[in-house]
């Protein structure tokens, strides 16, 4: 595939990538910079120099996942270039060309797909309460634990509709509404996006041996807690 | 009518006046300032021998007198207009109206207002300073140097680039004098406080001219200036009162934390907001940087678009004091070329 010519296609590349003068001064104001070993200006310049073998590489990589799309880059580039918005449409190639699962951090993709991802089209909410299952969420410590099994009086208690028909905080969306979700998600080209994540991710977990089925997700669990500790310097 | 009439009383515009003069031509000059030299008159020394500004400022000074040149001084274009027989009208804040059969503007740049780039902190944390502010301190330098908050600086930081190369701050342009500037007013830091750890950082260091490079090399070797090729993201202000730099190193490609007692923003060169508006008056074509667009760069570039118009000096772009004085006698030449042709 000539991914340069992929990447030409997508408006936030035509718009984000003019020519790199290396200044550096994305670096020095990316906050993920300073956590990983990482560098937001490597991006532009690989990207930059157009060679197809040097840019499959970097979708196989961790490097095109270490961004947290804050946008800094773009208030401060002086040739107006935003690496994080060509990361964007890095990203958005890795996952159609099935690359993601090739990186730690890619196939974390998987997880976001399976939490967030499916919650907005299940419940209408990107973070709803029942999403935050404490065995994913151990930094929620013993009190959201106690929560989460006595959500319902404790939701009613503080005035909120927990998953209910009706108005209020949490309330159930109505299916209308849901479908409405759906249909964009299939318009826009969403679901597509959300089936080659699945479909990767299932080849990846029989690649690693891993069962991937909703009443035993090993290859879920395994992307969302599993750090190689090989992102730092 | 007079045969010239200058617009501008700094390097530029003397140098024109007087060279005109020895071709014999009457000139007047017009400058918006109280006093003449420009910039000079804010300057303490001169890459890259480190003359006294002061010195050549003189030269001008002496010359003025000894000549008797016409100035008038407190004095700002308005506008000019060119007459149907080719001779110009020129209205200033002054209620006398100016007529010259050519104009040439030495009306010169500004410099960058460093409050622009608010994340550089310049007005907002006080040991945040302009190369301009320096050499303004420098001049009237009385006992040892001491940071704004009066301490004697351990680390300094001079930063490149600062309103140029910049689509940010609408600059896409290469100022070229800071580079030099900075490697100048580091080395002069040096020898004033050797205890200092000095450092440069800049995207491209543009040595362009004679004894620049050199001088480089010496702010390396003896005076041990250590460079950094990274552009500043933004500065912070610590309790202390000392700045923390965020840069990255691009040759290690690794960000960086810079600890320093005080920060030297090098300011850049912006066309002179008076030359935008006469030039709107008189049709007169300026570049995308907003100087003055030569009609031809190479055999051309004290001509403008409007016959009888000529430049000197910085108005076209970011000169130095050696390319301004030599554009400045290009600037007489042409005047002179563009008479001799009219009467024949």
């Amino acid at each position: 595939m000539d991914y340069v010519a992929e990447l030409e296609k997508d408006v936030r590349f035509q718009e984000a990538m003019n020519s790199c003068l290396n200044c550096g001064i994305c670096c020095a104001i990316c906050p993920a910079a300073e956590f990983y070993n990482y560098d937001p200006r490597m991006i532009v310049t690989t990207v930059q120099r157009r060679n197809n073998d040097e840019i499959e590489a970097l979708l196989k990589s961790n490097t095109i996942w270490y961004c947290g799309q804050c946008m800094s880059c773009k208030t401060r580039c002086p040739r107006g270039n935003a690496a994080g918005m060509i990361i964007q449409a890095l990203r958005l190639l890795s996952q159609r060309c099935g690359f993601f699962t090739e990186s730690e951090k890619g196939r974390q993709q998987y997880g976001l797909k399976k939490t967030i991802g499916e919650s907005i089209l299940k419940y209408g909410y990107c973070v709803h309460p029942k999403l935050v299952k404490p065995e994913l969420h151990p930094e929620q410590g013993v009190i959201w634990e106690w929560i989460y099994n006595n959500m319902e009086p404790l939701y009613d208690r503080v005035g909120a509709n927990l998953y209910k028909d009706g108005a209020g905080a949490v309330r159930k969306i109505h299916q209308k509404n849901l479908d409405e979700l759906a249909e964009i998600f299939k318009v826009t080209g969403a679901q597509d996006l959300y089936d080659s994540i699945e479909d990767g991710s299932r080849k990846k977990a029989a690649e690693m041996h891993m069962s991937i089925d909703d009443d035993n997700n090993e290859y879920l669990m395994h992307v969302l807690t599993y750090n190689s500790n090989e992102h730092q310097d | 009518m007079i045969d010239v009439l200058i617009i501008g009383g700094g390097i530029a515009g003397i140098e024109t006046a007087c060279s005109l003069q020895d071709m014999g031509y009457e000139t007047i000059i017009v400058e918006k300032e109280k006093n003449i030299g420009g910039h000079l008159n804010d300057w303490d020394t001169l890459f890259p021998t480190h003359r006294s500004a002061s010195e050549v400022l003189a030269h001008y000074t002496d010359e003025t007198r000894k000549r008797a040149l016409t100035i008038y001084l407190n004095t700002y274009v308005v506008s000019v207009k060119k007459q149907d027989d080719g001779t110009f009208e020129v209205h200033t804040s002054r209620d006398v109206v100016f007529r010259s059969r050519a104009v040439v503007l030495a009306s010169g740049y500004r410099l960058f207002n460093a409050e622009r780039k608010e994340e550089y902190g310049y007005k907002i944390y006080d040991n945040v300073i302009t190369s301009a502010d320096l050499e303004l301190k420098l001049k009237h330098l009385k006992g040892e140097f001491k940071t704004p908050s009066d301490k004697i600086p351990e680390k300094i930081a001079f930063i490149h680039c600062v309103g140029s190369r910049d689509e940010k701050s609408g600059n896409h342009y290469c100022s070229k004098l800071c580079c030099v500037t900075a490697v100048k007013q580091a080395i002069h830091m040096k020898q004033l406080c050797p205890q200092a750890e000095i450092f440069c950082c800049y995207m491209d260091l543009r040595m362009y001219g004679p004894g620049f490079e050199e001088m480089y090399r010496e702010a390396q070797e003896k005076y041990h200036i250590q460079f950094i090729r990274g552009r500043l993201s933004e500065v912070g202000e610590n309790a202390n009162g000392t700045l923390q730099l965020k840069v990255e190193d691009t040759l290690a490609a690794r960000p960086c934390k810079i600890q320093v007692d005080m920060l030297v923003l090098m300011v850049g060169m912006e066309a002179e907001k008076s030359t935008e508006l006469f030039a709107q008056s008189c049709g007169l074509k300026c570049a995308s940087n907003r100087f003055v667009q030569p009609l031809d760069h190479h055999i051309g570039s004290n001509l403008t678009n409007v016959e009888g118009m000529f430049t000197a000096g910085t108005s076209i772009g970011p000169l130095s004091v050696f390319d301004t004085v030599n554009h400045a006698k290009a600037a007489a030449f042409a005047v002179r070329d563009y008479f001799i042709n009219m009467a024949q």
